[in-house]
């Protein structure tokens, strides 16, 4: 199966964040680490059949990534944006 | 724009995801442990070892080569590799249940010898794969399938401080240290110090990992994190124990 099946990006205004939904177990170890808690369950489902997880919409995600490192099965990739200007 | 999935490079994306339980702490051990790889560029090196419980389900992990042995046997197997091969860099992986119990003198015989080898174990309080039993590192009062009442100390013993052990043994030159899941960098760090030590030749080199185990903790996600960070660190202190003097 290709890894990068049914993925979505959420676009916020620091950063992208990415769910791949072949990987996401739904174990919601991320969610409890964001610092500024803009995780959520999602209605796609994950490898197992159990939710995935999304940003919230007009997220706050600053883009820190501490999700990122804390999946222990790489579902997600934050990318931030470049500054501006 | 294209985003790519965020994974060590050395992972085998081919038997991704893996096949341990949601919100299992191997995967993030795993994670630092390929992380460290990745960042001394040493993927065609290492020769990986995994063990019977849980951490073998690593192996198909990662792309490089890989044995898989039972009740601790993975430290002297690697032992033997390194020998017979010392341009290798050899990895022992294992449980808490196959480093302190089944196979406790393995490791405790190749940290008295000093062996050139580098041993990684995960700490998660129980014996994962059969079920739950009370491990040698069960947190005095826990309760598990085998001390329903919690672990009762007078009759058990105390949990075993594994990096303390092996920090007392080992002769200078040796890299000792205790991480956690919870502060994945600092594992990271910790790891790739370990298999530095192992490049530089001075010793024996072991890192105990705090770890997770949502399924037999009967935990969600909240109370997991506050298990490994609140409960099990109050008698299983992170830090490192042991450091190679820096050569002049
Ligand atoms: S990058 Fe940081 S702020 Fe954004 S969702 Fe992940 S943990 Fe939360
Ligand atoms: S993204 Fe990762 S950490 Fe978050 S619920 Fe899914 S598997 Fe768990
Ligand atoms: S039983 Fe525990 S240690 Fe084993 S894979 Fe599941 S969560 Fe991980």
């Amino acid at each position: 199966m290709d890894l990068k099946s049914n993925s979505y990006t959420i676009e916020g205004e620091k950063a992208y964040f990415t769910l791949f939904p072949t990987l996401c177990k739904g174990c919601g170890l991320c969610m409890e680490k964001c610092p500024v808690k803009v995780i959520e369950w999602s209605d796609k489902l994950g490898v197992y059949g159990t939710p995935a997880v999304q940003v919230k919409e007009d997220s706050k995600c600053t883009g820190c990534k501490i999700c990122e490192l804390v999946c222990p099965d790489c579902a997600i990739t934050i990318t931030p944006k470049r500054k501006a200007k | 724009m294209e985003f790519d999935i965020s994974m060590p490079k050395c992972w085998r994306r081919e038997t991704k995801g893996h096949k341990f339980c949601p919100g299992c702490g191997h995967g993030l051990v795993l994670k630092a442990l390929g992380l460290a790889i990745d960042e001394l560029q040493i993927q065609d090196r290492v020769v990986f070892g995994c063990d019977i419980g849980c951490s073998l389900l690593a192996y198909d992990f990662f792309n490089v080569d890989t044995m898989q042995t039972h009740h601790g046997r993975t430290t002297p197997v690697i032992t033997g590799i390194k020998r017979a091969r010392p341009d290798r860099i050899g990895i022992a992986y294992m449980g808490d249940g196959g480093g302190y119990a089944i196979g406790s003198q393995h490791l405790v015989n190749a940290a008295a010898r000093n062996e050139r080898i580098t041993a990684i174990l995960v700490n998660n309080t129980v014996y994962g794969m059969t079920g739950g039993q009370m491990a040698p590192t069960t947190l005095p009062g826990m309760k598990t399938e085998t001390s329903p009442y919690g672990r009762e100390i007078s009759q058990t013993g105390y949990p075993t401080q594994g990096p303390e052990m092996v920090a007392a043994i080992t002769r200078e030159g040796a890299y000792v240290a205790r991480g956690t899941v919870g502060k994945l960098s600092q594992l990271k760090n910790m790891i790739k110090k370990a298999l530095e030590t192992q490049i530089a030749g001075t010793g024996f080199s072991f890192v105990e990992a705090l770890s997770t185990c949502p399924t037999n903790w009967s935990t969600n996600a909240k109370d997991t994190w506050s298990f490994l960070e609140d409960e099990m660190t109050k008698y299983f202190k992170v830090g490192e124990l042991k450091v190679p003097a820096k050569e002049e």
